[in-house]
């Protein structure tokens, strides 16, 4: 059916990639139940760690800590697992830097695709294969602490959340595309890509939730792109984002959709331009 | 047996010499390696900070003792980064792709060789930074640690590293059996989580998994009691017991392995 719509149409030759890459990723499906399963032991540590800081000396188990109960610190925790598995794009910005760096774009600029599109396909194939483990592995999991699960989103709520998940995974690749192509500029750009990534862990809200942080960080750390890749898909479905905030978190992360979009592409095409097509 | 016992040394000693020329014709990339690793540090010792930032004590640790801990960690996971786990990794690979006849044929012990063939000179320097927290911490703590304590903990620390390398080198010899499994690393990653916090904040049931079959509280918190007071003797015994059985384990799994194998790529 999809051959009838797209044949013939320029979306046909990323389909083809996408639909490839996907039966190549498949055929490694049970490495990736082994990647999805053992991701979730750290959610013990968590859990226990958090009882143990809401029961230590002076609580009880019952107050707020940055307007969060332990069960909303667990459900923030496990919704994060879903969050990170739209917005986490491994390896992308690594792999566009060498293919720059040693001249092998060569091979994808002689050809008549964009470079964007095929590694975005190239991405999403991956997911595909990573979600479709996921169907099995991730409920389990959330009935085994459905007792934290305690907010029921609205269907407001469930609305904005699927919005942030798509900006979330937008986000992740565009903004790895765009760093990806900083080896335009720069030869050796893997120290500045490590440290990319642990500012990511860490203001996406991935370690610890940002509202944890002292107010002068989190005012502008909640703003920035990061935060949409896991601190804003958990917050609005544990309830924490007001009806009419719902409006401004949605549109921020828009607006940086569009920002590394037009950012991405810009650079893109300078760099291309400076780009030496050989090796190094 | 001493003569052995030379020959064993003399190589290990040779093997990581070669490394260490190796390493210093890539002298920035040591910098580097050193400069990443401060930064994940510094993460976990902000997540401590947050932490201590609402509460006093984490299961009755306060924070020092809990700095003491992640120093620990760091000193366990980066010595057995640098000898150890590169080595387990490059295993998967040469079982898989059939190189391991190069070293089958060879007349050392193959464990021996697999094992330490390379040295990582970035993590070894790295641990220092963990011995320097845990020096911080007991000034800030106001203890006194006695010689026995200082070489009691040392000696918790190898038998924490032989423990780790234990259960990494099981799994990297899992690989005769299953093939190709990259994601398999994925689970040391994930278990080395069960070092980084104090065992009191585990149920009993898990807790005792943790001294037992997965014995990631002897690995990390047992060295850290020692230096606090807190480790009788009896547990000092239990802790060698648990990385003889386990060192124990490897040679035996290496060996049933080793029957699987079939020389040839796949």
């Amino acid at each position: 059916m999809i051959e009838f719509f797209l044949k013939g149409t320029p979306a046909w030759k990323y389909w083809v990639i996408l639909s490839t890459r996907t039966q190549e990723d498949m055929a490694y499906r049970f490495n990736y139940v082994f990647g999805v399963v053992f991701r979730f032991l750290p959610l013990v540590t968590t859990i226990y760690l958090w009882y143990a800081v809401f029961h230590s000396p002076g609580y009880d188990g019952t107050q707020r800590m940055g307007g969060m109960s332990f069960s909303d610190m667990v459900s923030y925790y496990a919704i994060m697992f879903v969050a990170r598995g739209f917005s986490s794009i491994p390896g992308m910005n690594r792999d566009i830097s060498v293919d720059i760096k040693d001249g092998l774009l060569n091979r994808y600029l002689i050809k008549p695709m964009s470079y964007f599109w095929y590694q975005t396909m190239y991405r999403l194939a991956h997911k595909l294969v990573f979600w479709f483990v996921a169907l099995f592995t991730f409920p389990p999991i959330f009935y085994l602490i459905r007792q934290y699960l305690q907010h029921t989103p609205t269907l407001l709520e469930w609305a904005a959340f699927f919005v942030s998940l798509m900006i979330a995974f937008w986000i992740g690749i565009l903004f790895n595309f765009m760093i990806g192509t900083l080896a335009f500029w720069f030869l050796e750009i893997s120290t500045f890509l490590f440290v990319i990534m642990v500012m990511e862990f860490f203001l996406s809200g991935h370690l610890l939730p940002l509202n944890l942080l002292p107010h002068g960080i989190l005012s502008w750390a909640q703003w920035m792109p990061f935060g949409y890749e896991g601190y804003w898909p958990c917050m609005i479905l544990i309830g924490k984002v007001p009806p009419d905030q719902m409006g401004k978190v949605i549109g921020v992360g828009l607006l940086w959709v569009a920002f590394f979009f037009l950012t991405g592409k810009w650079m893109w095409a300078r760099g291309v331009k400076r780009y030496s097509a050989v090796g190094g | 047996m001493i003569s052995t016992l030379g020959r064993y040394s003399r190589m290990t000693l040779l093997m990581m010499k070669n490394c260490l020329i190796r390493e210093m014709q890539f002298r920035s990339n040591f910098v580097i390696r050193l400069f990443t690793e401060v930064i994940w540090l510094g993460m976990q010792i902000v997540y401590v900070a947050v932490l201590y930032g609402v509460t006093q004590t984490i299961g009755g640790w306060n924070v020092w003792q809990m700095v003491m801990l992640l120093g620990t960690n760091h000193i366990l996971t980066q010595l057995f980064e640098a000898f150890f786990f590169d080595n387990c990794t490059k295993l998967v690979d040469q079982i898989r792709l059939g190189d391991l006849d190069f070293i089958l044929i060879k007349p050392v012990n193959p464990q021996f060789l697999v094992s330490l063939r390379y040295t990582d000179y970035a993590s070894m320097t790295n641990s220092l930074v963990g011995f320097a927290m845990i020096g911080y911490a007991i000034h800030r703590l106001g203890i006194a640690i006695t010689p026995l304590e200082a070489f009691l903990f040392l000696l918790l620390i190898v038998n924490g590293i032989l423990i780790l390398y234990a259960m990494t080198f099981c799994l990297s010899v899992l690989t005769f059996w299953i093939g190709r499994a990259s994601n398999l690393f994925e689970l040391y990653y994930q278990l080395t989580q069960f070092t980084r916090y104090p065992g009191e904040i585990y149920r009993w049931g898990l807790r005792i998994a943790l001294l037992t079959v997965i014995p990631m509280l002897v690995v990390s918190n047992f060295p850290v009691k020692m230096l606090l007071g807190g480790l009788f003797n009896a547990w000092l015994g239990y802790a060698c017991a648990i990385g003889l059985i386990f060192f124990a384990a490897t040679v035996w799994i290496w060996n049933l392995g080793l029957r699987r194998y079939r020389s040839a790529s796949s």
